[in-house]
């Protein structure tokens, strides 16, 4: 699996990110620490424990890294997330953007380990 | 020129920063803060070597707004640019931001070539700033030594003629620059910004300027005063005062205003037995009050024709003691507490302004022959540097050279004089003389000509017509010269400051001095120049030189107070102008003292009497009477001196046989001068 194949499996954009970082070393190193990245697992405990501040910058940082690397899905979902969270209470449909997040977060994780194990 | 500069990224999420660092790490050295506190306690330690800050906005802890709000509180921002990192597109936060001194923004996602861009251009951007800022302010200290200077100048001029070393102006003034600063940092109750400080060391050097209005005779009269002489030496506090209050245009500008509180009340006391105006305590502006005690001290130190200097120590305890006036206790203890660091204080004055001098000199750059490239490259800087000076200054620069004959000037120049950018054969050329007057290029060729390797630099003042005007203007040459032996006149580099304001107002100053500010009448010293010079003139003539005071002055100035025993003065003024001819000279010679010099053909007497009963007569309900001593040349002879002794005498004589009435000196009858005129008669009319 390379790296472009990556790219698609979590329906991102490679040339966009090449065209801006214009390094597949860069780009390939930073895909593979996102998974330590530990915004997502913040994001989920702070919610659960109604701290929406803490919860609106965990989305919020999501969404900038997810924008630097190119991962458009799971940026698109954090960022209206991170909206939702703003204001310091819940939108109405705060759920169901979690859930999207959540959705998004798995695709490109699970596309992250696959393109991982190819490189092992 | 900026490889390894530090750039700070502060961002909360760590791979935010990692993407950062790798687009700029080749080319800079990276400290990495991951929120806004490690961010600031970095700056606290580091800011000074810091090129650049990349701030993210949204960050736990403290976010970058509350970075920003630190470094402006801490004055950070003026010297370390920030550019903002963020997706926050809302364009109230982006106007915040700029508010608070951001540079530039950088969006996510990040684009390497952009982020690459745009750090180097905010690094080129605030580089060119800083250099911008350092001329100005290299330019702003030019301008302030130069005015310094025309004030040193002044003052230098009048020591001269005291008889003083010019060291007394520059002690004085050194002296007041450290009182205040110990002052400042004393007491917060005179509120003295550093530019006060400056301002007052400044008018310092002013103090005595009143002296130019004290006959020199009393001025530099090696025994002690009598009290009469010692009563027109202390009229000099308030004359130096007059004559900078007559400055109408300038009357309202702090350096005159300070001035004139330094004149005119240096020698109150702070328990007020001083003069001329007895104010007690903080009534004597505090400038007046530093002033009057570096004047004192300086005075008791330094050695005069009647006295030999007191060391510190007891100058010092001499002060402190309260044996040369009485001075505000916050001022005697930043002399007694710092009165180890004066001690050393003025030793250094000559030498100090020697150096200066000598900075000043060489900050000017020449071309050296055989110049190696990075001498080359900071000429061009110069240079570069230079054609910005003169941009903000009007300063004219060229540069001569002697073969082939050319004269080249910066575009600033060229378009101030409507002259071409190179001129060649500069001697014949018409627009040349047109700016430079028929005998200008003739003047610089001489200037020129007096200049040598060892004596390489020139200035004059000269008259340059452009723009549909005439106006001084000061030149100033460096030139250079080859390595041969003799060295041969390669060219030089020249600047033309206009100096038309500063030259008329010394002009101005120069004209007042010689006239009485009240009246406009000469004053004494002025006078008499031109009495010896008349007489020296036109040896063949007669003249006679006539004193006269008016009567029951005092009275009227008590009855009636001081405004209306001035307009009394202005009266006795104008009648005397009317009075005599054109060529006659009259002054005021002191309080209500005049003098008239007259020449005369025929009858002496009719003339004085006509004079005598012109200036008599009431005004506004105060009878003006006056008494008058004449002495004449074809008794006395053609010495000023002389005449007015005589002219004195007869004077007195005349006052003791009753006033009003005037007497013609006889040396032939000293007891009985010819008195001749009495008219009390008319007086009772």
């Amino acid at each position: 699996m390379t790296l472009q194949d990556c790219y698609k499996a979590m329906g991102a954009d490679y040339d966009e990110v090449f065209g801006r970082l214009r390094s597949e070393r860069l780009i390939q190193k930073f895909v593979l620490r996102f998974p330590d990245d530990g915004s997502f697992n913040l994001l989920e405990s702070s919610l659960a424990s109604g701290d929406i501040g803490e919860a609106f910058r965990a989305a919020h940082t999501i969404k900038g890294v997810c924008q630097n690397l190119g991962f458009t899905d799971l940026g698109q979902s954090s960022s209206a997330l991170t909206e939702a969270l703003r204001s310091g209470t819940p939108a109405p449909n705060t759920n169901e953007l979690l859930e999207k997040v959540r959705q998004d977060y798995k695709v490109t994780m699970d596309a992250i380990r696959a393109f991982q194990a190819s490189l092992a | 020129m900026f490889n390894k500069g530090k750039i700070l990224i502060v961002d909360d999420s760590e791979m935010n920063r990692s993407i950062l660092a790798d687009m700029l790490e080749e080319e800079y050295v990276i400290l990495e803060a991951e929120d806004g506190e490690q961010a600031v306690s970095i700056m606290e330690e580091r800011h000074e070597e810091l090129a650049l800050v990349l701030l993210d906005i949204v960050m736990p802890r403290m976010d970058g707004f509350g970075v920003l709000e630190t470094m402006n509180r801490r004055d950070w921002i003026e010297d370390v640019p920030v550019i903002m990192i963020s997706a926050e597109s809302g364009s109230a936060s982006v106007a915040r931001a700029y508010d608070m001194g951001v540079t530039d923004f950088i969006a996510r996602p990040f684009d390497a070539l952009i982020v690459r861009k745009r750090v180097v251009n905010t690094l080129l951007l605030y580089a060119k700033q800083k250099r911008l800022a350092s001329m100005v302010e290299e330019q702003i200290t030019e301008t302030e030594r130069r005015s310094s200077l025309l004030v040193e100048i002044l003052s230098h001029i009048m020591e001269f003629r005291n008889g003083e070393s010019g060291l007394h102006v520059m002690h004085v003034r050194t002296l007041t620059n450290f009182l205040l600063k110990a002052l400042a940092r004393r007491t917060d109750k005179y509120a003295l910004s550093a530019a006060d400080i400056e301002r007052i060391s400044v008018s310092s050097a002013l103090h005595d300027i009143g002296k130019i209005a004290i006959d020199e005779k009393i001025l530099n009269k090696p025994g002690k005063l009598t009290d009469e002489e010692f009563a027109i030496m202390k009229t000099h506090a308030l004359r130096g005062a007059e004559m900078l209050n007559a400055m109408e245009e300038h009357r309202d500008d702090p350096l005159v205003r300070t001035s004139y509180e330094i004149c005119r009340w240096h020698h109150e006391r702070y328990d007020g037995r001083g003069y001329p105006d007895g104010l007690v305590g903080d009534e004597i502006p505090i400038a007046a009050q530093v002033v009057a005690l570096a004047d004192v001290y300086d005075a008791l130190t330094s050695p005069r024709v009647y006295k030999k200097a007191i060391d510190h120590d007891t100058a010092v305890q001499m002060i402190l003691d309260n044996q040369c006036g009485v001075f505000n206790p916050l001022l005697m203890e930043c002399l007694k507490e710092n009165s180890e660091s004066i001690r050393g204080l003025l030793k250094g004055t000559l030498e100090q302004s020697a150096r200066r001098e000598a900075q000043g000199i060489v900050s000017e750059s020449v071309r050296p022959a055989g110049a190696s490239d990075r001498t080359l490259r900071l000429l061009d800087q110069e240079r570069m540097k230079n054609d910005s000076f003169s941009a903000m200054t009007n300063d004219i620069q060229f540069e001569y050279t002697s073969s082939p004959a050319m004269i080249s000037m910066n575009p600033h120049s060229a378009e101030t004089l409507g002259l071409s950018e190179i001129i060649s054969d500069p001697a014949t050329d018409p627009q040349l003389q047109t700016v430079l007057g028929p005998d200008g290029w003739a003047l610089l060729s001489e200037k020129i000509r007096l200049a040598s390797p060892e004596v390489p630099d020139i200035t004059y003042d000269c008259e340059l017509t452009y723009g549909g005007h005439t106006r001084w203007h000061r030149v100033v040459l460096k030139t250079s010269w080859s390595d041969e032996d003799p060295p041969r006149f390669l060219g030089a580099l020249g600047k033309a400051t206009d100096i038309h304001e500063t030259r008329k107002k010394l002009e101005e100053l120069t004209q007042k001095a010689s006239r009485d500010p009240m009246t406009s009448l000469l004053n004494r010293a002025a006078a008499q120049e031109r009495i010896e010079a008349r007489m020296l003139e036109r040896p063949q003539s007669q003249y006679a030189l006539v004193l006269f005071d008016l009567d029951f002055f005092k009275s009227a100035n008590d009855t009636y107070g001081h405004q209306f025993g001035d307009a009394v003065i202005r009266t006795v003024a104008d009648r005397l102008r009317r009075s005599v001819r054109g060529a006659d000279i009259c002054c005021r010679a002191g309080g209500d003292e005049f003098m008239i010099f007259l020449e005369y053909n025929t009858d002496l007497e009719k003339t004085v009497d006509r004079i005598f009963r012109q200036l008599t007569g009431d005004y506004e309900g105060f009878y003006i009477s006056v008494t008058m001593g004449v002495a004449q040349s074809r008794i006395m002879g053609l010495s000023y001196e002389r005449l007015f002794r005589a002219a004195d005498q007869a004077l007195y004589a005349a006052k003791r046989d009753g006033k009003g009435r005037y007497c013609f000196y006889d040396p032939s009858n000293t007891s009985t001068y010819s008195a001749i005129s009495d008219i009390d008669e008319d007086a009772n009319e």
